[in-house]
């Protein structure tokens, strides 16, 4: 977390903030569904479900890190897993997303593991 | 970009949603296969894991949706004051529009648009010369 000093020399944009979190939140939800799906499909039980969920978790943010960040992140000379152009703590762009989607990839998950082996 | 991402997505869908089909159909399958060697004879159930193509098929497809997912996503925007600024004086609306090309809803503009027009700043005894300039030239031109 940046100082009070270092907020009134750069000063951060909120709308950005929420918007860049906002569409980060959105991808992760969608795709964490996803997962269930897969994972419901696959017949996963217990903890090779949540190793499936975890993995593809950070496949998602590494995926949207490469695609969505890195372009213009490192053409502005920022070192490489740096998401400090678009994010505020690298901590919840790596790791928030793990809390946000696991609700529906369990919904999904005993959904899909319900339909197909019933 | 968008015609890509929604492409990339649906092919995706298409093949989880045959993978899952697959999954369905195998485990009835496997079940009926139970069923009848329980009668017929006392040999174990055969495992009851899906094939191999299923499963990569499974994995493939949720990575395909995922690709498009992840393509499909809005274009995102720097957070620092002087960055943003900086791509705003640039490239004005185009910085910001979304995958299909319109520009942002909530796109408020150049914020310092305020110090873009001052009219206390204005030199009008200038733009009066200026004027004035003009006219004696369209006269110069119609004389010859």
């Amino acid at each position: 977390m940046p100082s009070e000093k270092e907020l009134q020399i750069s000063p951060i944009v909120q709308e950005s903030v929420v918007h860049n979190s906002r569409t980060l939140y959105n991808l992760q939800t969608l795709a964490a569904s996803l997962f269930g799906v897969s994972a419901g499909i696959l017949g996963l039980e217990s903890y090779s479900g949540f190793v499936f969920y975890l993995v593809f978790s950070l496949l998602t943010t590494v995926l949207f890190y490469a695609l969505r960040v890195a372009p213009a992140s490192l053409a502005s000379g920022k070192p490489a897993l740096d998401t400090s152009r678009y994010f505020r703590g690298s901590y919840e762009f790596w790791a928030g997303g793990l809390m946000n989607g696991l609700a529906g990839f369990i919904l999904t998950w005993t959904l899909f593991y319900g339909l197909v082996r019933a | 970009m968008t015609l890509l991402s929604r492409s990339i997505t649906v092919i995706g869908g298409l093949l989880l949603a045959h993978a899952c089909y697959s999954a369905r159909e195998h485990s009835a399958l496997q079940s009926l296969r139970t069923a009848t060697t329980a009668t017929l004879t006392s040999s174990p159930a055969a495992a009851a894991s899906l094939p191999v193509d299923i499963k990569l098929e499974t994995v493939i497809s949720t990575f395909i949706i995922l690709l498009g997912l992840v393509l499909g996503t809005r274009p995102l925007r720097p957070i620092e004051w002087r960055v943003w600024a900086g791509k705003i004086e640039r490239e004005g609306e185009e910085g910001f529009t979304d995958n299909a090309g319109a520009v942002d809803k909530d796109f408020m503009g150049n914020p310092f648009n305020v110090l873009e027009s001052r009219p206390n700043f204005v030199d009008i005894r200038k733009q009066r010369k200026e004027f004035a300039d003009w006219v004696q030239k369209g006269d110069a031109q119609k004389k010859h």
